[in-house]
């Protein structure tokens, strides 16, 4: 069948504000929507700029907006966002992110947050001889989380981000949440001042659009839910 | 209190008036539009009057147009007389100024949650927090008045 592909185009040398553009597109209905923009930028038009790696769904590079809903390109097929010939299936890049060029979007504020989180294991004590052990209870705990490919589906799909750029987003605080309630990290009170914050766990307002947009089905809301309870329990304690 | 960067305690306080708004909501509801039979108020307090209140004819009848011949509407006379009940004054008085509470702390930490997340600028959040919070206060201390005076 062949498809009407619209893609946000914005290139900031030539263009003052992003247009929409056509093509036509033969496709199968199990083809990926990669494959959609892949055929453009091979056989329309070069020029065509979007973010792709491994099209496995494992990098999380071509997270974008498909139909008005974030998605990783390379996860979605063709018969889940078009239902038959001449039907419009729509590219923009991911919302309220600075956007470099068509579907590629300036993601430095994205990691800055990530890193703001201090996404990586903190102990008091000298290494151990072997590997930190960790039950599989324990494990189980951030196991979900652990899944978070860092594509930035969620954190754009958030209302909070899009009121305020500034917020730390659900990416970033799923990593936070990830490390805290990994029983081998010791980190949890450097974490929670960075969460704990006006910018930060308070403005989720559970709308639930990150757990909608992520490709790997992870049920952000509740474990951010769970690290609101540490921060507002370990507050009680401090206060106490 | 929590330390002032911390929202931990507003957001478990929300949580809490959140619920008991499900609660106190019906209730006022029930109580204060629907309970026209004064079940919350003693008798002694209805026979004294000798009779019970009722809404001029007018108003029942235009209350009978729009919601059908059999509704009843609960008079204003029958919500203060609750509150100058020897009995029940004290419950309901306290009642309403929880919900009062309540309510306020709800509604105005939900609009701070708004403000703060179209106003980026440290100090317009701190104005506009302060406004809200004392629009919040004063709107507490009128509450407090009605609730207290009305019937006494």
């Amino acid at each position: 069948m062949n498809l009407n592909v619209e893609i946000k185009r914005y290139n900031p040398e030539e263009d003052e504000e992003p247009h929409w553009e056509s093509y036509e597109v033969p496709a199968d209905p199990l083809d990926s929507a990669l494959s959609l923009l892949l055929h453009v930028k091979w056989h329309e038009d070069g020029t065509l700029s979007f973010r792709k790696s491994c099209a496995h769904g494992i990098c999380g590079s071509d997270a974008m907006q498909i139909n008005g809903e974030n998605k990783l390109a390379c996860s979605v097929l063709v018969q889940d966002i078009a239902d038959g010939e001449g039907d419009t299936v729509t590219f923009a890049p991911l919302p309220s992110a600075p956007v470099i060029k068509d579907l590629v979007i300036d993601q430095s504020r994205f990691f800055e947050k990530y890193r703001d989180v201090k996404p990586w294991l903190i102990t008091d004590g000298p290494a151990p001889e072997r590997e930190r052990e960790q039950s599989p209870e324990e494990h189980a705990m951030i196991e979900e989380a652990s899944k978070c490919i860092m594509c930035g589906a969620c954190t754009h799909a958030c209302p909070s981000t899009w009121a305020d750029p500034d917020y730390l987003g659900p990416a970033a605080m799923l990593k936070a949440y990830r490390y805290t309630f990994d029983t081998r990290d010791d980190g949890a009170e450097e974490r929670l001042d960075v969460v704990d914050s006006p910018d930060g766990l308070w403005k989720c307002y559970t709308i639930f659009n990150c757990n909608e947009a992520c490709p790997k089905d992870i049920d952000i809301t509740r474990w951010l839910s769970a690290l609101k309870r540490r921060a507002a329990t370990s507050q009680a304690s401090t206060n106490a | 209190m929590a330390a002032s960067k911390s929202n931990a305690l507003n957001w478990f306080l929300h949580r809490i008036t959140g619920t008991f708004l499900i609660f106190m909501l019906i209730t006022h509801f029930w109580v204060q539009h629907y309970d026209h039979q004064v079940a919350s108020v003693t008798h002694e307090v209805v026979t004294e009057k000798g009779q019970m209140p009722e809404y001029p004819e007018a108003a029942k009848e235009g209350v009978k147009a729009r919601f059908g011949p059999d509704a009843e509407v609960t008079p204003y006379q029958v919500v203060m007389q609750r509150l100058a009940d020897p009995v029940y004054a004290v419950l309901w008085k306290g009642f309403n100024i929880l919900f009062l509470i309540v309510a306020l702390h709800h509604g105005f930490y939900g609009l701070n949650n708004v403000m703060t997340d179209y106003i980026r600028n440290p100090m317009g959040r701190l104005v506009a927090r302060s406004l809200s919070w004392t629009v919040a206060l004063g709107l507490f201390i009128i509450g407090l008045y009605s609730v207290i005076t009305a019937g006494w």
